[in-house]
């Protein structure tokens, strides 16, 4: 029942997030998602692209934010967060050394 | 029920033209969208936002709720006896609406599921729809990482009640986590979501993974860092020490004259990767025992009289 590696062609990912194929086309021509394969009709779809499809389309929907625009949003989050972790985690080692606030 | 003002949410006069309530929406859903803010339960509020736009941007709803607002002054709210919304339900929930606003507009959801699909012809309700998916964070500890695990996990799905109201069911479940699993990683269990309306399928749970902080190790991509304290002379005579790992002790080797913060690595003893097993580095750090007697002291004299050591060297 535990699944970890699940690929989704165009169509079946299109109806996982949902968002129209033409939708999906897009947000991949912008480089939200990068689909595993070449060609469109052998593109294949992970789980976490998932996950970063329906970010996109929350924040296209509920922000009004244009295509492009969420493109630049979501590689600034994922800047923010990458940081954030990074930070954590140099303090988490840092603490182990020398008193921090 | 609480009475919700719709107006005072959006911070917008009860007058307000379509204009100003679709910018106060703005600017507000920009400061709490959960996945952009970092204010307290930016979410709650978000919704609380997102709901009020919902009745005011549509003059169908608006009207009706301005209607009912002489009602509703008061804090608490009963809609009036044999109250019927105008508009007809879908026969299911989309929106994550509070019980306020079902109570008015029944089960009508805005119109912000499916991007760009069609939502079946003339409000049909009887459509086969797929349940929510729904994603919670499973925070494992580092040791259980590196064989197949079974948990019991509670989460929570989403449920329409026999009143039409949504309500929360909690519900648990075994799921096996697979030996390897990384911070930050989902997990699909199929089925798992919330329940599908009118014949369709279940939708299905996404667990993402969470490393959760060990008190002793720390995570660098799949490799582990653990802290060594060492005694000076340790550092510099070299010593045989005893160091802790995710699966009993191994003996290191420190070479003489190791500096504080030098990297030894102990190979295979890291966390499990989808091909084998990165490695643990002990990091050493020189600690100074807190006191020292008079011997002791008289030791450390004779070595600093000894010794042309100047550690700032490098400032001159």
């Amino acid at each position: 029942m535990t699944e970890q590696i699940i690929y989704f062609s165009l169509e079946q990912f299109s109806q996982q997030v949902p968002l129209a194929p033409e939708h999906i086309v897009e947000i991949v021509h912008l480089g939200i998602v990068e689909p595993a394969g070449r060609e469109q009709r052998n593109w294949q779809f992970d789980i976490d692209m998932l996950a970063t499809a329906r970010q996109a389309w929350r924040l296209h929907r509920q922000l009004e934010i244009d295509w492009p625009g969420v493109a630049l949003a979501m590689q600034l989050l994922q800047q923010i967060d990458d940081l954030k972790r990074e930070n954590e985690r140099l303090r988490a080692q840092l603490r182990r050394f020398i008193v921090i606030d | 029920m609480e009475f919700k003002d719709y107006y005072k949410i959006l911070g917008v006069d009860e007058a307000a033209d379509d204009k100003a309530i679709k910018s106060a929406y703005r600017k507000l859903a920009r400061q709490y969208h959960p996945d952009v803010s970092t204010e307290n339960q930016a979410e709650e509020k978000f919704k609380e936002v997102t709901e009020a736009y919902e009745v005011l941007k549509s003059p169908e709803k608006r009207a009706e709720y301005d209607e009912l607002r002489k009602y509703g002054q008061g804090g608490r709210f009963q809609p009036p006896p044999g109250w019927q919304s105008a508009g007809g339900g879908d026969g299911y929930y989309e929106g994550d609406f509070s019980e306020f606003f079902s109570s008015i507009f029944g089960n009508r959801g805005g119109d912000a599921g499916f991007g760009g699909f069609q939502r079946g012809a003339g409000g049909g309700r009887s459509y086969a729809i797929k349940g929510e998916d729904i994603e919670t964070e499973l925070p494992i500890f580092l040791e259980d990482t590196l064989s197949e695990e079974s948990k019991t996990i509670e989460y929570h799905l989403p449920q329409v009640d026999a009143q039409g109201r949504r309500v929360k069911v909690a519900k648990t479940l075994k799921v096996k986590i697979p030996a390897g699993v990384s911070d930050g990683e989902r997990i699909r269990l199929k089925n798992q979501g919330g329940p599908g309306y009118n014949g369709g399928a279940n939708g299905d749970l996404y667990l993402r993974i969470r490393l959760v902080p060990h008190p002793l190790f720390d995570v660098q991509g799949h490799n582990l860092l653990v802290t060594v304290p060492i005694a000076p002379w340790e550092a510099v005579l070299g010593a045989k020490i005893v160091v802790p790992t995710l699966e009993g002790k191994v003996n290191i080797t420190v070479p003489a004259n190791s500096q504080a913060g030098q990297k030894l690595r102990i190979k295979g003893k890291g966390l499990q990767t989808k091909t084998g097993r990165a490695d643990l580095f002990a990091v050493l750090k020189i600690v100074v025992p807190a006191s020292s007697d008079a011997a002791a002291q008289a030791q450390w004299q004779a070595l600093q009289e000894a010794s042309q050591f100047n550690p700032r060297a490098d400032w001159q």
